[in-house]
């Protein structure tokens, strides 16, 4: 679960399949798939946005979809 | 010759359009800064330069990527200019896969190298070149290095695809778009291969295009069966993951090729993030930029500034037009035409000259470091919980320096619901026409708190935004579905030349508006306050102005300035919001050297100026600002309803204020 | 008064001429700013629907 993930820390996306379809499109723009390496740069208070850096490319995403992300720790 | 210049958001497309037309197009440091298409003539005149939004992929998601697909689906152009972002290759080639299918020649400039190698990564550009098989010349699109080769390679190599099919997407796939080939071979004018494969990819706007040169059902057949083979077969997702999937192994491999990656340092990017959107920080450090702004616009630099030229104006400038009109005999006509109309209402609109360009220093700061999605981030919380996302923060932003491309960046804003909210609340946002009112109300009523009184309004402008997204979203424009994807640049060093090229840019509007509009608006309005029912040279209360100034004057008493100036001047500033300064210099005229600003106090007394303050922020978007709502909505009542809200926003706002600050036993 | 006469003509021209190019250009939702003038043969863009 990526919301259990503090900031700096690295995991592996293995499962996309249950975010929401637009989101899924916009992070697949960006090059983010199921396989992608990501790390958490930075969570915003009162349950806001988080910041996920992948192949030095920093992304905001929802904490809502980031909760439906399956990531394991690397 | 007709040149496209297509790539992904952010990656300097705009500055080399910039650079190979010699014009000035908006730049900034954030995705969806371009949100329509704009064509330029190459310096050397080889042809035309077509500027496009950004877009990931031929298959649109929001407005501004949908500009760029209806362009390559329905206008034919002779080449292709790929800009990429070398720093980020994997991402930028699937568009540039794409484009290949497209069967134009395609000519890439590879751009943000510098940022590449800082990342430890090196390319090896013809290597690069030969596996994609189009020229690729290496540019710093800021800067401008690499322009003239860029040129020379458009103008003088033939940049026909040398390899076709660069991508093989397996049999299965390859033969049904040989299939749907078939079906609409003859029937159109772009490339088969690029329509099949789109088609199969789920484009929506290629599918429409499609079904209109042939029937649905056959297309619809051969795609369902495509999808259930490859699901048999492969266990796949669905077509158009699988298709991506061939293009990413297609792109892993030339990028393992061409590009070697070295582990690197933390860039400074990271760290500067570590602060801005911090946790705690980042909503304070934002409201302490705009404190910060707004004491340098109104106390420290700019108030003293407009104040110099204003004593230049009233003083010399003045005197030159008497003694010039006095030598050539002019009548008492032109005199009064000159010196209490054009002078008084041209002069006193540029006197905030000084002002409206700090103002757009710190826009253009704010737009070219990399904050701007920062704080769309930082925002994004508060947004959504008024059914909004972080990004309508963005057209919010820039709606501070003029509306008119604020509520245009709402393109980028993928949900329709969450962009024609974005639309109409944008002009709540103080532009910059409106600071000149505030310039001139603070400095008379509240000088000890400039920066604060202003700031309060413009947070107020935010704030009932927010309340009535709030309204609006749960009530007639309900939406489920809401996106909130950002892409964060990297900071940029703001260059001091840019950041000037950019604030002039903006500001020049402004200069240019007192010159044409402002300068026609005054010789009207005062020939409105010369003359009356009585003839010419009446005294301005019986004049045609105080006439019609006066219908509407009753309407305002019960917001504190029922007067027939102020009505006047808010009626002209429908028409541009500066008009309402340049009319009250007319018509609270002064011949002597006491300024306008002593004379107000015996007009407004500090309650109704800031009820007067909170009527201006709100009350109706001006006239460009109402043409583009209608031209982004296409809908004539939603531009009838952010008129007819606004106004009673307005008035509802300033009652309360001047009612609610007089129970108060404020005055 | 020739010199009047003439300063108010050209005054009250230019004024006009001014005004009627401001309002066309703002009745097509184009900023003071924008640079395109001439050179852009756009309509910016497609004409968009919302609900």
């Amino acid at each position: 679960m990526f919301t259990s993930f503090k900031a700096g820390e690295k995991g592996k996306i293995v499962d996309l399949s249950h975010v929401n379809h637009l989101v899924q499109r916009r992070l697949l723009d960006l090059g983010i798939t199921e396989g992608t390496e990501v790390c958490v740069k930075c969570v915003m208070p009162f349950g806001g946005p988080i910041m996920i850096e992948s192949c030095g490319q920093c992304i905001g995403i929802r904490r809502k979809e980031a909760v439906q992300m399956e990531v394991v720790k690397v | 010759m007709e040149i496209a210049l297509i790539g992904n958001p952010n990656t300097g497309k705009t500055s080399l359009f910039n650079n190979l037309t010699g014009s000035y197009e908006y730049v900034g440091n954030w995705s969806g800064v371009t949100v329509e298409k704009k064509v330029g003539v190459f310096k050397n005149n080889i042809g035309h330069l077509i500027d496009l939004p950004g877009v990931y992929t031929l298959n649109p998601l929001s407005r501004d990527e949908g500009v760029v697909t209806s362009f390559f689906l329905n206008e034919s152009v002779d080449r292709l200019l790929n800009i990429l972002d070398a720093s980020q290759l994997e991402r930028n080639l699937n568009l540039t896969l794409q484009l290949l299918e497209y069967e134009r020649p395609v000519l890439i400039g590879l751009n943000m190298i510098d940022v590449a190698n800082k990342r430890g990564i090196q390319i090896d550009v013809s290597k690069f070149s030969s596996l994609l098989g189009v020229p690729v010349v290496p540019v710093v699109a800021r800067s401008g290095k690499g322009c003239d080769k860029l040129v020379d390679v458009i103008s003088t190599k033939s940049v026909e695809p040398a390899k076709k099919n660069l991508v093989y997407y397996g049999k299965e796939v390859e033969a049904a778009i040989i299939s749907l080939s078939k079906e609409i071979e003859g029937k159109t004018e772009q490339s088969l291969r690029f329509l099949a494969i789109q088609y199969f990819e789920g484009n929506e706007q290629v599918k429409n295009y499609l079904h209109t040169i042939t029937d649905s059902v056959t297309l619809s057949k051969i795609h369902s069966a495509l999808e259930a083979e490859l699901q048999n077969r492969y266990n796949s997702k669905s077509l158009s993951n699988f298709i991506y999937l061939k293009r990413k192994e297609t792109i892993d491999k030339i990028v393992a090729e061409a590009a070697v990656k070295k582990s690197t340092v933390v860039p400074l990017s990271e760290k500067i993030d570590m602060i801005v959107t911090n946790k705690f920080l980042g909503i304070p450090i934002f409201l302490m930029f705009m404190y910060l702004l707004f004491m340098l616009t109104f106390d420290w630099v700019g108030t003293p500034l407009s104040d110099a030229l204003d004593a230049l104006l009233t003083g010399p400038v003045t005197g030159f037009f008497e003694s010039a009109l006095t030598t050539i005999h002019a009548s008492a006509f032109i005199h009064a035409l000159i010196i209490e109309g054009l002078v008084a209402g041209v002069g006193g609109v540029l006197v905030f000259v000084p002002q409206i360009f700090i103002l757009f220093f710190f826009i253009s700061l704010l737009e070219d470091s990399g904050y701007m999605a920062r704080v769309a981030l930082v925002m994004d919380r508060i947004m959504e919980s008024v059914g909004l996302n972080g990004k309508a923060f963005i057209p919010m932003i820039i709606g501070f320096g003029c509306n008119v491309p604020g509520i245009m960046a709402a393109r980028t804003i993928e949900t329709p619901k969450e962009r024609l909210l974005t639309i109409l609340l944008t002009p709540l946002m103080s532009c910059s026409a409106r600071l000149p009112v505030y310039a001139l109300f603070v400095g008379a009523f509240f000088a000890g708190h400039r920066a604060l009184i202003v700031l309060s309004l413009y947070v107020l402008g935010i704030v009932v935004a927010l309340i009535l997204a709030k309204i609006f979203s749960s009530t007639i424009l309900k939406s489920e579905t809401s996106l909130f994807v950002i892409e964060l640049p990297p900071y940029r060093m703001p260059q001091f030349q840019s950041l000037w090229r950019s604030t002039w840019d903006k500001a020049k509007g402004f200069i240019r508006k007192a010159g044409t509009f402002i300068f026609a608006g005054s010789v009207f309005i005062w020939l409105l306050s010369y003359a009356g029912p009585g003839g010419l040279d009446v005294d301005m209360d019986h004049s045609f102005l105080a006439m019609i100034g006066g219908v509407i004057a009753p309407l305002l008493a019960p917001i504190g300035f029922g007067t027939w100036q102020a009505a006047a001047s808010l009626i002209t500033g429908f028409l541009a919001k500066e008009s309402i300064i340049a009319t009250m210099n007319i018509i609270y005229f002064v011949p002597n050297d006491s300024s306008l600003q002593g004379l107000l106090a015996n007009y407004y007394t500090p309650l109704a100026a800031y009820s007067f303050m909170v009527f201006i922020l709100l009350y109706i978007p001006c006239l460009a600002t109402t043409a583009t709502i209608y031209k982004e909505t296409g809908s004539k009542k939603w531009t009838v309803f952010s008129v007819v809200y606004a106004l009673f926003i307005a008035y509802v706002l300033s009652l309360i204020i001047y009612q609610g600050g007089k129970l108060f036993g404020l005055v | 008064m020739i010199a009047s006469i003439i300063l108010g003509a050209a005054i009250f021209g230019y004024a006009a001429w001014a005004f009627v190019r401001f309002i066309n250009k703002s009745k097509k939702g184009k900023c003071a700013a924008c640079e395109l003038k001439n050179s852009c043969k756009s309509d910016c863009g497609l004409p968009p629907k919302i609900s």
